[in-house]
């Protein structure tokens, strides 16, 4: 260890504790932390959560991850997982300076899991359920083949991460059509039959329709209707998709949440009154953490700049702000920004505080690929607008394309067909490709998408996958 | 609150996991080496050059936006209308990533390291143990984890016992009971370790062509890497035939080409004459392998099942594969009469490789390993 022991984290620990209850209003739940090698560190980074069931996919990212650590081209400071209590890994070797910058970014964390209510809407308690889904897939590797296994897990986590929402408004279930009536019906009696016959058929039509209404929920439909799976494939899916609803809330809040954990860390740090060497080597930290990154998107920074703009906006608005906001001007800082890490998603929080102040502060841009090169970019805008029409559409769907099941008797024949529900811009045929035959491989049958081709709204297009891994494009739908 | 020491944790999982990402890899690579054994800088590569193999298959499929079509928001310097650089990939560690993952692409391997991958599939079947022979002779491999088993794996059965008292709420280790035990578990690989001989008869008549001729020789030549490399006591006897056969030269047979027509028999009665002449069979396990693009002599056609029977009653393995690209060509091939006559007889395996591709699956066929397993039973 470097200099310190674990009774000096400690003590860090409940310094931090307090300011951040009686300055900032934050009543953090315990976390509970582990000091660990920077090895296991990245392993569980990797897998998102500590212990969870071998896989050589958690080895590919270790093993990628882990070498960039190892060449000095990445480091991670913490890792925090959403569980109760909150548990977090500080990595050993980290100076003192570092771990205390570590331990007040991570009281940020443990206060918006608890508090907000997507990351507090999640089973918490699920460390218990990783273990045993661990040692049951172990087993099965054991009786089905390690290889086979692994196979059947890539193709769950294909289509993992398409599971609805909570969403605050739900599409209406379509309704069942109703004959017309007129008090004139008795002068027509052959339109009115005709008509009654029409929609009849359209009834049935609709009650045969399975599902009745297009499923946001991929890999449990197929859990729940495929054929011919055995009961370990089932085990499987369901642990699989357990796991991913589990993370998906943590795609929908990044920014939310390592925003509240830097304002954290930096309020926290400040009022720790720090020597003068001591403060340097936390600004500099600091610095690095929240440093814009050329060319992408730093959630620490855009967070942070978010968080500002709130705790600005409470203190002192202008006039016109005043007028949007009507708490603007006159409430704590602190208190709003607890309101909004409550309540907000960042899709909410980017449309009500991606104001052109942050746009400004943060130096975003908006871009597009160069037609010829897609690796090389274009800024297309700076303005405010711009940049808001595509980063908050982005974290509508954190980035997920959103595709549906809308048939499972497709052709009659009981393939599956899919919907992308796109916004102006089709899938990728080669992955599109891929991912059909994995999810045909788990159905059973061939399985089709219908999206558009690249930025062509007008021009759909047909993607097919086969269970043997095959797959192709149509230009017309395959019915 | 609480710090704690350390995680509780087995410390090797992901060196673990990262080992069965390689291994993954490793299959993967082999199944593409497969389908191109035909390929000309794999089998012009000799024993010291290094061969690139892109490997398909490690992608992580996921349904992504078409690449490079959406735009997106990137910070820093820059003007509307600067081009700049390819934008930073955007994965962060630890995140259930929404970004597709882009893994390794290709490897170089060295011809050693390709057959070794190749190799571990096949193996000459029914190969007995002779007079003369060694003992049969096995390798263990050690490279599992079981319940039972004759070696304790500590480390295993300690991890075991942490996951267990963890699941009980108790932190630390202690406590070890029956449950918690793993063992090595191994396997036992045959060492061949037998007389072989394997008699390689090719048609050289003039009825094949350069695609034909292309084929069968990539298939001995997989077969005469495939040999060497894990059978050191195993004798090559080479054998060319038109209407008449004798036998050659390694050198003899890869290189030289004749004209004429062809008579199948010849090239059996050769194998026979040898054998009873160098190779008894109670002394050598015995295979013939036989290609052709089984255009032969029609009146020569019953003689010729007569050998293939005869051969196939002592022998552990009578081989034919067809290199025809116009597979399926006609009732009047080899392959018509042997389908009709021999396709049941016991020894004996004929295939048809009509292009690169079917090399591979035309190998396994002939080299099938489950056939050991089955005499063994």
């Amino acid at each position: 260890m470097t200099g310190y022991t674990i009774e000096d984290l400690q003590e860090i620990d409940e310094r931090c504790r307090t300011i951040a209850a009686d300055d900032l209003g934050f009543d953090v739940p315990d976390v509970v932390y582990h000091l660990v090698r920077p090895e296991e560190v990245y392993f569980a980074a990797a897998n998102g959560l500590p212990a969870r069931y071998s896989s050589a996919r958690w080895g590919a990212q270790f093993d990628a991850e882990y070498g960039r650590y190892q060449r000095g081209e990445s480091r991670i400071y913490e890792l925090i997982f959403n569980t109760s209590p909150v548990h977090a890994y500080l990595m050993e070797g980290n100076s003192l300076v570092a771990q205390t910058l570590v331990i007040a970014h991570c009281l940020g964390h443990g206060w918006v899991f608890e508090h907000n209510r997507w990351l507090g809407g999640v089973d918490r308690a699920i460390m218990p359920r990783v273990l045993a889904a661990a040692e049951r897939i172990a087993d099965y590797m054991g009786a089905h083949g390690r290889e086979r296994v692994e196979d059947f897990l890539d193709a769950c986590h294909a289509v993992a991460i398409h599971q609805p929402q909570a969403q605050l408004i739900r599409p209406a279930a379509t309704p069942e059509p109703e004959p017309r009536r007129s008090r004139y019906d008795a002068l027509f009696p052959d339109e009115v039959e005709a008509d009654r016959r029409d929609v009849l058929a359209e009834r049935t039509a609709l009650r045969r329709r399975f599902p009745r209404e297009p499923e946001q929920d991929l890999l449990g439909f197929i859990e729940r209707h495929a054929r011919g799976l055995d009961d370990w494939q089932r085990d499987i899916m369901s642990i699989v998709h357990a796991e991913q609803g589990y993370f998906l809330p943590q795609l929908r809040t990044k920014l939310l949440n390592e925003g509240a954990a830097v304002l954290c860390h930096q309020e926290i740090v400040q009022r720790l009154f720090l020597p003068s060497d001591r403060y340097w080597e936390y600004e500099a930290l600091n610095a690095g953490v929240v440093a814009p990154h050329q060319g992408r998107v730093n959630p620490y920074n855009v967070g942070i700049a978010l968080m500002r703009e709130i705790m600005r906006l409470a203190t002192e608005p202008d006039d016109e702000e005043r007028e949007r906001w009507s708490w603007a001007g006159e409430t704590d800082p602190f208190e709003q920004v607890r309101t909004v890490l409550r309540d907000y998603d960042d899709e909410g929080l980017l449309r009500e505080f991606l104001t052109p102040k942050v746009c400004e502060e943060c130096r975003l841009y908006a871009f597009e690929h160069l037609p010829r090169d897609p690796r090389r970019i274009r800024v297309s805008s700076r303005e405010a607008d711009a940049v808001r029409d595509i980063l908050i559409p982005q974290h509508s769907t954190f980035g997920i394309p959103r595709v549906e099941i809308v048939d499972a008797d497709f052709r009659g024949r009981g393939e599956l067909l899919l919907a992308h529900r796109h916004d102006g811009i089709g899938l990728d045929a080669e992955y599109a490709c891929g991912t059909l035959a994995q999810v045909a491989s788990l159905w059973g049958k061939p399985c089709t998408v219908e999206t558009v081709k690249g930025r062509d709204a007008d021009t759909p297009t047909w993607f097919t996958g086969h269970p043997d891994g095959r797959a192709e494009e149509h230009a017309a739908c395959p019915a | 609150m609480a710090v704690v020491g350390d995680s509780g944790l087995p410390h090797d999982a992901g060196r673990r996991d990262a080992l069965h990402h390689r291994e993954r890899l490793r299959r993967k690579i082999t199944e593409q080496l497969k389908e191109r054994i035909g390929e000309e800088d794999i089998v012009a590569a000799g024993p010291d050059k290094r061969i690139r193999v892109p490997v398909k298959g490690t992608k992580r499929w996921q349904f992504i936006l078409d690449r490079g079509k959406g735009g997106g928001v990137g910070q820093g310097d820059g003007e509307p209308g600067d081009v700049l650089g390819p934008p930073g990939d955007g994965s962060e560690p630890g995140e259930a990533g929404t970004e597709p993952g882009e893994e390794i692409y290709e490897v170089w391997l060295d011809m050693e390291e390709v057959e070794e991958l190749l190799f571990s599939e096949l193996e000459l079947p029914r190969l007995r143990p002779r007079a003369q022979a060694d003992a049969e002779a096995t390798r263990t491999i050690y490279d599992d984890i079981a319940r039972k088993g004759p070696q304790l794996d500590k480390k295993a059965t300690l991890r075991e016992n942490l996951l267990r008292n963890a699941k009980m709420g108790r932190p630390g280790l202690g406590g070890l009971e029956k449950p918690d035990l793993r063992y090595l578990s191994y396997r036992e690989l045959p060492k061949p370790h037998h007389k072989a001989v394997i008699f390689l008869a090719m048609d050289v008549s003039g009825s094949m062509d350069a695609g034909r001729k292309r084929i069968a020789r990539l298939f001995f030549y997989w077969c005469v890497q495939f040999l060497r490399r894990r059978y050191d006591q195993t004798e090559l006897v080479f054998i060319a035939h038109t209407t008449e056969a004798r036998e050659v030269t390694e050198h003899e047979f890869f290189n030289r080409m004749e004209s004429g027509g062809t008579r199948v028999s010849s090239a059996f009665e050769t194998v026979l004459e040898i054998q009873q002449d160098r190779f008894p069979a109670e002394d050598w396990n015995i295979y013939v392998l036989h290609v052709s693009d089984g255009d032969n002599f029609a009146a020569d056609n019953r003689r010729t099942i007569e050998l293939v029977r005869r051969l196939a009653s002592f022998c552990s393995l009578v081989g034919y594969l067809e290199v025809d690209p116009r597979a399926g060509a006609g009732r009047h091939k080899l392959s018509a009469h042997y389908q009709k006559e021999v396709a049941d007889l016991e020894g004996f395996v004929f295939a048809a490789a009509a292009e690169d591709r079917a090399l591979w699956p035309a190998l396994k066929r002939f080299f099938a390993r489950d056939r050991v397993e089955e005499v063994v039973r």
